[in-house]
């Protein structure tokens, strides 16, 4: 078949579902077993894939977000063993018999966690696509520390990349979330 | 590092869960209503739509920054199993052109103009097979010469980048007889600023999903202005409008960085030919290449004044580089060139503005658009007429700024200019008068730099710029609202709620938004330009206060009360004040049974509005308007750093950024709004630059394009300055842009402050610093103390 501009047109036949699903399995072949946020979960990965892979593509926890895919910005960070790791760069296998706790494992019946909570409260969130991995680091941060300095929420939360929020209110929602009174400066309303 | 006093926050928290809504609901900080699914990670971003389910699409991308495609070579790639189509510029129905302001890109080019370029589409059953397809595609060109420069552009037998040449257009503005008045002036001063290529960086790559529903293309993507980009799809892909649906998924920041199509073509396309859903994501590196960038500006500016330091004339030059398209730029240096003198007092103006093609990125919107280069201009010039004629830079400021009633540079006379208030106000914030130059170790030098700027609100010139919007009581007695505005994190979507719910006295939170969707909801324009507070804020309050004065009606007719005693809070209609019979201010209705009411008596309670203030053309030869934009915002940052003069780093220790936003409706979002964009200015003032050599992009990935960490920034202080504004919704003036624009040239001020000379690059970098240290320690003029 020609189109208007007589060039041959490609003819699209589309694979079948079956073919599709046999393709697919093709790239399956490693078989995965880890705790996830509390549960035990066992399916067939591709060996050279992702943890950021596996949790959004096969398990369609879609709250591991991928900004850069390269270490560089901490969207898609995640408990490994308790300590927040990138899981664009932690490769599926190397999770295998470990724990992983994920921004779905934060809150519990529905009760947010409370850094959750103070992020919504003090204006930490703008677009949001920063936020489960900002709320996981300092999660992870509030677990060991319950009492951080300003120092130290900035220290914890270096690899976490936001461009929206100026990282001012997302400070102050750390330091809330701590049981602080939020110990920085920022005013509105002065006339 | 000194601080400041230790100020605590204003009680303007969000409203909590479970406590009684308020009827003043504007200037309150309701918290927003897509928090909670963004903090749990279950709100969908465009990636997050489609699963393994979908196939994948791919762009084939130009191998070289300027180039004549002779082949794509597709056979091996179509031969791979589970490669289901390949694409190309023969498989596309309508005009293969996109571009804001000029058609001049293919969608599918033939000639690549510069390295993103969209050669082919492939679709595959797999992200991994579309990849191991992309490798197999070979493409044979023809390289052509590359116009690396806007040097390059305007030298004498440069190879045309398009039919009309490389230049894409210019602006002027002449205002009294600078020439003349420079002669007179007593002293002169000469700047040549150079600002750089910046990148948007959000963190939301470009993705997407598209599939087929009753014969429409159902395209999720995020945009700047959904009902622009369904014509633009409409038009590249020959289809009617009513057959491209767009809805926009929730978006991971834009920043201008969205106003140009990305993906939609790619995607509509993929779905109409295979009826199949399709998905695309860009990588970082993909996003960084085929996104249009931020103009790098070069910029010529010699100022006058008398003795005493009153402004006599300004002269400039603007020299801009486009890239490879036009994308927005003659919108982009009609900004500039009409913001050239900012927020002074300026009787005599020359100014000429070129914008020209070079095989770079293309440039369009940015946050700052255009202004923000130019107020590192006038503010690096107004630095030097201070140092030259040792006046101090806040006194020459306090001489010069423009008060109420006065004109910007086009001349237009601003009723409200609150741009006084703003610096006393962050002087005071800062303690200007009291400030120290101490330093921790000797090799650190303290600096500080105030900055005072202004932005003319919505496209202006005489667009005809609008937003639409549309409130209806549902039946169960909930309010909606409808508007086609897209949220990409600054809570428009949160402030329709607010002000429906101010106008209609309910909880803000229970109102329901209806948003971005072409099938179901008005068009209200673009999310830029500082507009949707105003524009469709003031929409929203159109369509809520008639819809308010029907329920009013309803309730008048069913109580025999006069409309004028009632007034609607709570959920409900109520008498105003003390009448007979209702002296403790009882419910007369409540709403759902007003809704039931009204829908009996034939009112429809539901209401669309749209705001469509005029503005007016630039005069031909003068480039002046008496409006050119409905209202400008004005601020001023004041930065303290600290240098280190043995290698040129610089911390920025504070900074205070007072915006006059007419009425803060959400103080919390208008702060954030703030602080975001100081941020993103401080990277451009010390770290951002896309790198390009020879039309190669050299650090498109966030290891190479460095923007602020949380650890680069010091706490923002946001102050809210409250002028009300003619125009506004209660008095609102927007505040996207601004926070942006006043941080650079406060940084830059701060870092001539502590060295004792200027940077005129951006960004300044730890280099650049130390060798504008080293250049005026040669000069003998050293750095003060
Ligand atoms: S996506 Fe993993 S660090 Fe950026
Ligand atoms: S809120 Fe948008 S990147 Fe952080």
């Amino acid at each position: 078949m020609t189109n208007a501009s007589g060039v041959e047109e490609q003819t699209l036949t589309l694979p079948s579902e079956q073919e599709v699903e046999k393709l697919r399995a093709a790239e399956a072949t490693w078989s995965l077993s880890f705790t996830l946020n509390g549960e035990s979960v066992e399916l067939m990965v591709d060996p050279t894939e992702t943890l950021y892979d596996t949790l959004r593509e096969r398990l369609r926890l879609i709250g591991t977000k991928g900004a850069c895919l390269e270490g560089e910005c901490g969207s898609c960070t995640v408990l490994l063993d308790g300590k927040p790791v990138t899981a664009c760069l932690v490769t599926s296998p190397q999770v295998q018999g470990r724990t992983v706790v994920t921004v779905e494992g934060l809150a519990k019946d529905d009760r947010l966690h409370p850094v959750q909570e103070s992020f919504i409260a003090c204006g930490a969130v703008q677009c949001g696509y920063c936020t489960p991995g900002l709320i996981v680091s300092a999660a992870a941060l509030l677990a060991h520390n319950s009492t951080p300095s300003v120092e130290e929420v900035r220290e914890a939360l270096e690899g976490n990349l936001c461009r929206c929020t100026g990282y001012t209110k997302i400070i102050d929602a750390v330091l809330e979330a701590a049981g602080d009174e939020p110990a920085v400066m920022s005013v509105g309303g002065e006339k | 590092m000194s601080s400041g006093p230790p100020i605590r926050r204003r009680p303007t928290g969000p409203v909590r869960p479970g406590q009684q809504p308020q009827v003043n609901v504007i200037g309150r900080s309701i918290r927003r209503f897509d928090g909670k699914g963004k903090v749990t990670g279950e709100t969908p971003f465009g990636g997050d739509l489609a699963g393994p389910e979908a196939y994948t699409a791919l762009v084939i991308r130009s191998p070289h920054p300027h180039c004549e495609i002779e082949d794509v070579e597709l056979a091996a790639a179509r031969a791979i199993p589970g490669v289901v189509a390949i694409f190309t510029g023969d498989d596309i129905g309508g005009t293969n052109r996109h571009g804001l302001i000029r058609r001049d890109q293919e969608v599918f080019s033939r000639r690549a103009r510069f390295m993103g370029d969209c050669l082919g589409l492939i679709v595959a059953a797999t992200p991994k097979i579309a990849q191991r397809a992309l490798e197999a595609v070979k493409v044979s060109y023809k390289e052509l010469p590359i116009v690396a420069t806007m040097d390059d552009a305007l030298a004498e037998g440069s190879y045309p980048l398009h039919e009309t040449g490389n230049v894409l257009s210019t602006e002027l503005i002449r205002r009294g007889d600078a020439d003349s008045a420079l002669a007179e002036s007593d002293v002169v001063v000469n700047t040549e600023t150079r600002t750089q290529c910046v990148d948007h960086a959000f963190l939301d790559r470009e993705a997407g999903m598209a599939y087929m529903e009753d014969g429409v293309v159902t395209i999720y993507a995020s945009g700047q202005w959904i009902h622009e980009e369904r014509r633009l799809v409409a038009l590249a892909l020959g289809l009617p409008q009513e057959r491209v649906r767009i809805i926009q998924p929730a978006t991971g920041g834009a920043f201008g960085g969205r106003e140009d199509i990305s993906i939609q073509i790619y995607l509509g396309l993929a779905a109409l030919k295979l009826d199949h859903p399709v998905r695309i994501e860009y990588t970082r590196e993909e996003s960084m290449i085929a996104r249009h960038k931020r103009h790098p500006i070069r910029i010529e500016y010699t100022l006058g004044a008398t003795r005493e330091g009153v402004l006599t004339a300004a002269k400039v030059r603007i020299l801009s580089d486009e890239g490879a398209y036009a994308s927005t730029g003659p919108a982009v240096l009609r900004k500039a060139v009409s913001h050239c003198t900012g927020p002074y007092r300026v009787p005599n103006i020359h100014a000429d503005g070129v914008a020209v093609f070079t095989n770079n990125n293309p440039t369009g919107a940015m946050r700052g658009f255009g202004a923000c280069q130019l107020a590192i201009a006038y503010e690096s010039a107004i630095v030097e007429l201070s140092r030259v004629l040792k006046i101090d830079v806040v006194e020459l400021k306090r001489i010069n700024l423009l008060d109420d009633g006065e004109g910007v540079t086009t001349d237009q006379k601003i009723p409200v200019v609150g741009v006084r208030d703003c610096m006393e106000a962050a002087l005071r914030r800062i303690g200007w008068d009291k400030r120290s130059y101490e330093t921790p170790a000797p090799h650190l030098r303290r600096g500080y730099g105030v900055s005072t700027i202004c932005f003319g609100v919505g496209y202006g010139d005489g667009f005809p710029d609008a937003s639409r919007a549309r409130v209806r009581m549902a039946d169960d007695g909930v309010v909606e609202v409808f508007t086609g505005g897209v949220d990409f994190g600054q809570g428009l979507h949160s402030l329709a709620a607010q002000i429906a719910a101010k106008e209609l006295g309910v909880d803000p939170l229970a109102v329901r938004v209806v948003a971005s969707d072409t099938h179901r909801t008005p068009e209200s324009g673009s999310s830029s330009a500082t507009r949707q507070t105003v524009f469709t804020g003031n929409a929203v309050r159109l369509a809520a206060s008639e819809v308010a004065g029907q329920l009013l009606d309803v309730a008048a007719a069913y109580t025999g009360l006069h409309w004028d005693d009632l007034e609607l809070r709570g959920n409900a209609i109520a008498a105003k004040h003390d009448i007979a019979g209702h002296e403790d201010r009882t419910v007369v209705l409540p709403l759902r049974q007003a809704v039931r009411l009204g829908r009996e008596r034939g009112y429809a309670l539901d209401v669309e509005s749209c705001f469509k203030p005029r503005t007016v053309a630039k005069q031909k030869g003068t480039g002046k308007s008496p409006r050119a934009f409905i209202t400008y915002m004005f601020a001023s940052h004041v930065a303290e750093v600290l240098v280190d003069i043995e290698t040129g780093e610089v911390k920025v220790a504070r900074i205070v950024a007072a915006h006059d936003v007419g009425k803060a409706i959400n103080p919390q979002q208008v702060e954030g709004q703030i602080e975001g964009g100081v941020v993103q200015g401080l990277g451009m003032a010390l770290m951002e630059e896309v790198v390009s050599e020879g039309g190669f992009m050299k650090n498109a990935s966030f290891t190479d394009y460095i923007i602020p960490t949380i650890v680069d920034t010091p706490t923002i202080e946001a102050l809210v300055i409250e002028r009300d504004d003619p125009e506004g919704p209660y008095g609102a003036r927007g505040v996207g842009e601004p926070g942006l624009i006043g941080t650079p040239p406060a940084i830059l001020g701060a870092i001539a402050d502590a060295i004792g000379t200027q940077v005129h690059e951006t960004p300044a970098n730890a280099e650049r610093v130390w060798k504008a240290i080293k250049r005026s320690e040669r000069a003998g003029d050293g750095a003060s103390a």
